[in-house]
């Protein structure tokens, strides 16, 4: 059987992509999408439940999308960030452990697109069940905020506002809903798990167990979370140059998730500057590239 | 004619990642394979044999020599289209089916469309396993998953074959199958080589054998040259009446410097009984 020398470079898409769709049907036969049904549960639920706000008249209703944005952001931030840690550094021990790495790298599959591979899988899997979460998210905002602008509306034209006036409270009501700024949320989640999972991604090449992998990963987790302040706190603006470079460092060796703290922001209605989002998706590309490539780098030496 | 396999001085150390002694699992060992050769490395467990492997598939790299599949070093990823491997106790995707399975590894080699299930639809059929196609690897019994191991390591049509205890705990009909399946690959003119402890199935496929001890070579060659034993001969009659073999003794007695060690008849093998009380009664 001959093929074209080039099917044998790295970076291959076709080779990658049937990688990438095997570790996506193995997750879903793993019945991951078991937590979709969880969290229709929980989003359904929250339209049922009033989180306390002020009760000034002007905010008449707007509790409830709050609550619908809310619990349905901090789901798909808790699904994605635990499913990037714990699938990703389930899989590649698995695959040692059960030696199908062997028949896989036995064949003609350069060890790098392997990595690209299962990572791409999963990432796969996190954005079908991001989107799924996002319809269900919508689909229950559209007809509250039809809701709370009816609500407003009609108090507004009861004191007697002005059509100007209307309109304003409209747009305001439609900035609490599901808007391109919402979407835009989740677009963050999404990238904050695919930097999530490129970071087991990378332990799981020199770890054994799926343990250790999940422990590290939460705790990177956990840290990403408050590393920013810990920079300010010891390297802070006075620091120097080698307080600069150290603070650095420490941002390419652990992912700053502060960045990616923007969520909150929109939840409250704010808007999402276009500038502010393509800071993230850079800062995405940058970490996913770089982890990418240290786990090449372990594991193109790895022996088996 | 370019060897299938070629092995030069091959030594492999491994150093524990915490401190302590260095482990020589391979010392210097060479082996040759020709082109439609059945070769069988034989030795101990721990004795080097499945470190062999994977330094020729590349999945540990030579501490010195060099290894090389047809030519190619085997360290570099276009030399494995030429390969196909079946580990030892493989276990494969349980989520997957056989045909699934199949297709997922002949992906990974460029095979595509029409001609992918061409390929799928052959090897299911050559090692018997047409009927659980569809079903899933979870289900499959050890002699169903070494035999699925088997056709995946032919998904891409490889010149070489590389089994590492390919009956491993596997029953007497299903090492069989496989015996028959790698005889079917040497009648192809695939290379095969393998490693066994089931001696007696070594001996019944292999041209040529290497004895591995503590990671050295201590004997390889033609398997009719290795076990041959120079100065005895053997004749085998059918229906021989007791008057003629007193003939042939007193015949032999009477020659000086010859000896008759042992005359009697001849015993089957246990596997070779087992598989007549059973395979063969079911199919008479």
């Amino acid at each position: 059987m001959s093929a074209a020398p080039t099917a044998y470079r790295p970076l291959n898409p076709r080779r990658i992509l049937v990688l990438a769709r095997h570790t996506f049907t193995q997750l879903v036969r793993m019945k991951v999408f078991y937590f979709l049904a969880v969290f229709a549960v929980v989003v359904i639920g929250a339209n049922f439940l009033e989180l306390p706000t002020d009760h000034l008249p002007e905010n008449a209703g707007t509790e409830i999308l709050y609550t619908v944005k809310n619990t349905s952001l901090g789901c798909m931030s808790i699904f994605s960030l635990v499913l990037a840690i714990v699938a990703t550094g389930l899989l590649l021990p698995k695959d040692v452990e059960d030696r199908t790495l062997y028949t896989i790298l036995a064949k003609p599959v350069p060890r790098l697109d392997y990595l690209i591979g299962k990572w791409l899988g999963v990432v796969a899997l996190i954005f079908v069940s991001l989107m799924a979460m996002t319809l269900l998210m919508n689909l229950v905002l559209i007809p509250h905020t039809s809701k709370v602008m009816q609500l407003q509306i009609s108090a507004a034209e009861f004191a007697g506002a002005s059509a100007e006036t209307k309109a304003k409270i409209a747009e305001d009501v439609r900035a609490l809903g599901p808007t391109w700024n919402l979407q835009a949320a989740v677009l963050v989640t999404f990238m904050r798990a695919m930097v999530l999972a490129a970071v087991a991604l990378l332990l799981s090449t020199f770890s054994t167990s799926t343990l250790f992998t999940a422990i590290v990963g939460f705790l990177i987790l956990f840290i990403g979370f408050f590393q920013a302040d810990a920079r300010e706190i010891y390297f802070g603006k006075d620091s120097g140059l080698a307080g600069k470079a150290a603070s650095g460092i420490m941002t390419v060796i652990l992912p700053d998730l502060q960045v990616y703290n923007l969520i909150d922001a929109i939840v409250e209605g704010k808007f999402l500057k276009a500038f502010d989002l393509l800071k993230v998706i850079g800062i995405t590309a940058f970490y996913c590239v770089t982890y990418l490539f240290a786990s090449w780098l372990v594991f193109a030496r790895k022996e088996f | 004619m370019e060897p299938a396999v070629e092995i030069q001085n091959l030594t492999k150390v491994f150093r524990p990642q915490m401190g302590g002694r260095p482990v020589k699992a391979v010392d210097q060992v060479s082996i040759t394979i020709a082109p439609g050769e059945v070769y069988g490395l034989i030795g101990p467990n721990g004795s080097g044999k499945s470190t062999t492997m994977k330094a020729l598939l590349g999945l540990v790299a030579p501490s010195s020599g060099t290894c090389r599949i047809f030519g190619a070093d085997s360290l570099a990823v276009d030399s494995r289209q030429d390969v196909g491997f079946l580990p030892e106790n493989p276990y494969f995707y349980k989520h997957l089916t056989g045909a699934e399975t199949l297709a997922f590894y002949g992906k990974l080699c460029g095979l595509r469309g029409q001609s992918l299930k061409d390929r799928t639809t052959e090897l299911l059929e050559l090692v018997g396993l047409t009927e659980a196609r569809d079903r899933h690897l979870g289900g499959y019994s050890k002699g169903m998953l070494q035999r699925i191991g088997l056709a995946q390591a032919l998904i891409q049509e490889p010149r070489l074959a590389i089994l590492d205890e390919p009956t491993a705990g596997v029953d007497p009909i299903g090492s069989r199958q496989i015996r028959d399946l790698i005889l079917s690959l040497k009648e192809r003119g695939i290379t095969v080589f393998l490693c066994s402890h089931l001696l007696e199935q070594v001996q019944e496929v292999c041209d040529r054998v290497g004895i591995i001890f503590r990671g050295r070579m201590i004997r390889e060659g033609r398997l009719d040259d290795l076990l041959a034993i120079e100065d005895q001969t053997e004749i085998i009659l059918r229906d021989a009446p007791p008057d003629l073999l007193e003939e042939i003794a007193a015949l032999v007695a009477a020659r000086q410097g010859a000896e008759l060690i042992r005359s009697g008849r001849p015993r089957t093998t246990l596997e070779r009984l087992f598989l007549r009380e059973t395979v063969e009664r079911e199919n008479p």
